[in-house]
């Protein structure tokens, strides 16, 4: 599809077109979406929207190979599209399919289950969600007790999943499920494709602290799954896992989004309306935290060299997410911070893009204390802080 | 790294490896031997006190990247001698002036150490010194004085940052000329410091550099310093985490070895990232220097900032993670802690490189 578009090679040119492309394309109400985006997931109909014009353009997945429907882009090129995306608030589609599900699907599963999945992933026909973690195994995952039971051609699972973000919009989920409970908990793993609409599936949706509802609890009761949505082999499914794990941690971009804070509180900095105006310190403070983006960004340079040359940036990604994640945090802080008070109304419907009502905060706090709170989840998902400084201590340190 | 980056490292990591020994260090720094003579010729042998010259000047015609890889090893083998502080006040002074031709071979050969003498007793960093250069008779005259100058003790001349009649004005004079004053004391570092008086007639080929060149030069060189000295606090934070990991390794305490406690592990783990990410600072600051990119002034004084801020860190994490051995003068851990300390406000400090970077953000 992507064939039908070919781009020049020069960066500069590339990047002229994309910001074309972006500027035609993006809706106002599109772009307020992304404004409105406080946490990875933006509006789910703005996002599922944009989806489908990227879809269209062939840009549905630029990071997939060619023969799945990707851009056959190289590093940078990926780097400036995201970039350009970023800056132009185009919303987040939800990537679970995209990102995670898709390269595992390429690398693990049968010829079938990548016609009949990676077409839909790409669309955003379908919706995936991710059902790993459980209420009694967060961190310690392997230790996971949903089971799947072989009956014939059919498996049959039974219990729940939770964090499972966006679960009340997806029609499809992922999930890893115990097979063999006589083996290590890590051997006894398998990875299941299911269909949401499968009887026995319910989904709860609860609030975060903003009080918006992304993620969900899933339970299973005796659901049955077709044996043919097994991706990889029985009982190798933390095999497949940690694949994917290392496709959620490698490959992050912080410094789009932390640049974009940065010249938030740069221009708190020199409004005279805001709590950080009369704090002479509050400058240094950002000066400081800018200090700390630019070495990120130049470390993030660094594992992209790597990765262009052939290289495995192996726990250079941990060290990635750790950084980039607590320097959000400090830089939605530090927004907080100069919004003071302003930022503490709360109103429910603000972060729509489609509501046009008056808003309690002014505009430029409406989502900051959003933004503050959400940020203390991203040193949580995607493997907690301590569990990334326990790669970095084992890989790298050898401790 | 380039090819040529790669063995540079590669030479002289093996050369302070196996001939720069941390025990006879310690005896040189007892009989105030600060910059053993013998190691001062081998340096010059490897051609590593003419890196950064111009081919013209006989010298290597290396950037910064190159002159960092020198620094950080100096970092990591706590090197006396004062390599960097000469390698960048003559590729920026000493250099550009005219009298290049005779000074820079000579520097070069390690006949000539050059020191550069800037702070003042009143903190008037560079802006005004009270030095001055006069005119007078038969010539001119250098009047004043330069407190705390680093390694002052290893130098054969310094070069003195005046107040001239158009500006600033660089002076080169003997360090043991009549009319120069100097009182050497020990640091914390390993080195030998100098307090500097200076009543001494100059003629013209002392005076190397005046006015607005002076001034380019003055920018030019503490950029530099800013980079070098970020670098080899780099190599001192990461010798400071190696020891701190074998040591963690082995010493076995509750029945096992520190290391496998997570409370420690985490510690280190964090030592880690911190300095990897002033790496990748410190190169970008150097690689923006050497292709004179518009952002060259800001990363020196971020790579400044970062370098400073986590040596400190990482250099106290790794005594307090050793426990009572890293308070001991013989174990090395303490010295990387004490020459990064020194670093810190060596030509330029922290806080001035952070205020310098946010007036240049604009």
């Amino acid at each position: 599809m992507n064939a039908s578009h070919p781009l020049p090679v020069n960066y500069e040119n590339f990047r002229e077109a994309i910001r074309d492309f972006l500027s035609e394309e993006l809706t106002p109400q599109l772009t307020r979406a992304g404004e409105l985006t406080t946490s990875v997931f933006s509006d789910f109909e703005a996002g599922r929207h944009w989806q489908r014009i990227l879809h269209a353009k062939g840009w549905g997945a630029p990071e997939w190979p060619l023969e799945y429907g990707g851009t056959g882009w190289d590093i940078q090129q990926c780097y400036i599209f995201l970039e350009e995306c970023r800056l132009a608030n185009a919303p987040n589609p939800v990537m679970m399919g995209i990102q995670m599900l898709g390269p595992m699907l390429m690398h693990f599963g049968t010829e079938a289950q990548k016609v009949d999945f990676l077409p839909g992933i790409i669309s955003g026909e379908d919706v995936w969600c991710q059902g790993y973690s459980e209420p009694g195994s967060g961190s310690d995952l392997a230790s996971l007790k949903t089971t799947a039971d072989r009956e014939g051609e059919e498996y049959v699972v039974n219990g729940t999943k939770i964090w499972t973000s966006m679960a009340h919009y997806s029609n499809w989920i992922f999930c890893l499920v115990r097979t063999d409970k006589t083996v290590k908990p890590q051997a006894g793993i398998s990875f299941l494709l299911m269909d949401m609409a499968t009887p026995g599936i319910t989904v709860t949706p609860f609030s975060s602290l903003d009080g918006e509802i992304e993620q969900c609890q899933v339970f299973f009761e005796d659901v049955r799954v077709p044996a043919a949505n097994l991706l990889g082999e029985e009982n190798q499914g933390w095999t497949v896992a940690k694949y994917l794990l290392e496709f959620e941690r490698g490959g992050q971009h912080f410094t789009i989004d932390l640049k974009k804070q940065l010249r938030k509180l740069k221009d708190r900095v020199s409004s005279v309306s805001n709590a950080a105006s009369d704090d002479p310190t509050f400058s240094f403070r950002v000066a400081e935290t800018e200090i700390d983006v630019l070495a990120l960004e130049q470390t993030e340079l660094r594992i992209k060299g790597s990765l262009s040359s052939g290289e495995n940036p192996g726990a250079l990604s941990s060290l990635v997410k750790v950084s980039g994640t607590e320097l959000g945090q400090r830089c939605a802080e530090l927004l907080v911070e100069a919004a003071g008070q302003r930022a503490m109304p709360w109103q429910s419907d603000v972060l729509s893009p489609t509501y046009a009502g008056p808003t309690a905060a002014p505009a430029e706090c409406v989502t900051t204390m959003a933004e503050y709170i959400n940020s203390r989840a991203t040193t949580i998902y995607g493997g907690t802080a301590e569990i990334q400084r326990g790669i970095i201590a084992k890989h790298v340190l050898g401790l | 790294m380039t090819e040529d980056q790669t063995l540079l490292q590669d030479a002289a990591e093996r050369y302070l490896r196996e001939n720069y020994d941390f025990n006879k260090r310690r005896e040189n720094i007892t009989q105030g031997i600060y910059r053993d003579p013998e190691q001062w010729q081998a340096f010059a042998d490897m051609g590593w006190l003419a890196l950064p010259y111009p081919e013209s000047l006989g010298g290597l015609e290396m950037g910064s990247r190159e002159l960092a890889i020198l620094a950080e090893l100096c970092g990591r083998y706590l090197v006396t001698e004062p390599l960097i502080d000469s390698l960048a006040i003559t590729s920026k002074v000493i250099a550009a002036s005219d009298q290049a031709p005779d000074l820079v071979p000579a520097i070069a050969a390690g006949e000539i150490v050059p020191i550069a003498c800037i702070d003042e007793m009143a903190g008037s960093r560079s802006v005004a010194p009270a030095t001055r250069l006069e005119r007078v008779e038969s010539g001119w005259r250098l009047k004043g004085e330069k407190p705390w100058v680093s390694a002052g003790a290893s130098a054969t001349h310094f070069v003195v940052l005046a107040s001239g009649a158009d500006g600033l004005a660089w002076v080169v004079v003997a360090s043991d000329a009549e009319g120069v004053q100097s009182d050497h004391f020990a640091t914390h570092d390993g080195r030998g410091g100098t307090n500097c008086r200076f009543d001494i007639a100059i003629n013209d080929a002392e005076i190397l550099l005046t006015g607005r060149l002076a001034q380019l030069a003055l920018e030019a060189y503490r950029e530099l310093a800013m980079a070098l000295s970020s670098a080899e606090t780099l190599g001192a934070s990461q010798a400071a985490l190696d020891t701190t990991v074998d040591y963690t390794k082995q010493r076995v305490q509750f029945g096992q070895p520190l290391a496998s406690f997570q409370a420690l592990q985490h510690r280190m783990a964090n030592m880690l990232i911190q300095i990897e990410l002033t790496r990748s600072l410190v190169y970008a600051a150097c690689n923006a220097a050497d292709n004179d990119s518009a952002d060259r002034a800001r990363y020196a004084r971020a790579a400044k900032v970062k370098a400073s801020r986590v040596g400190r860190e990482v250099t106290q994490e790794a005594i307090q993670l050793h426990g009572g051995i890293a308070t001991t003068d013989e174990y090395i851990v303490g010295h990387f802690f004490k020459r990064i300390t020194a670093l810190e406000s060596w030509v330029c400090s922290r806080g001035e490189a952070l205020q310098e970077f946010m007036a240049l953000d604009g």
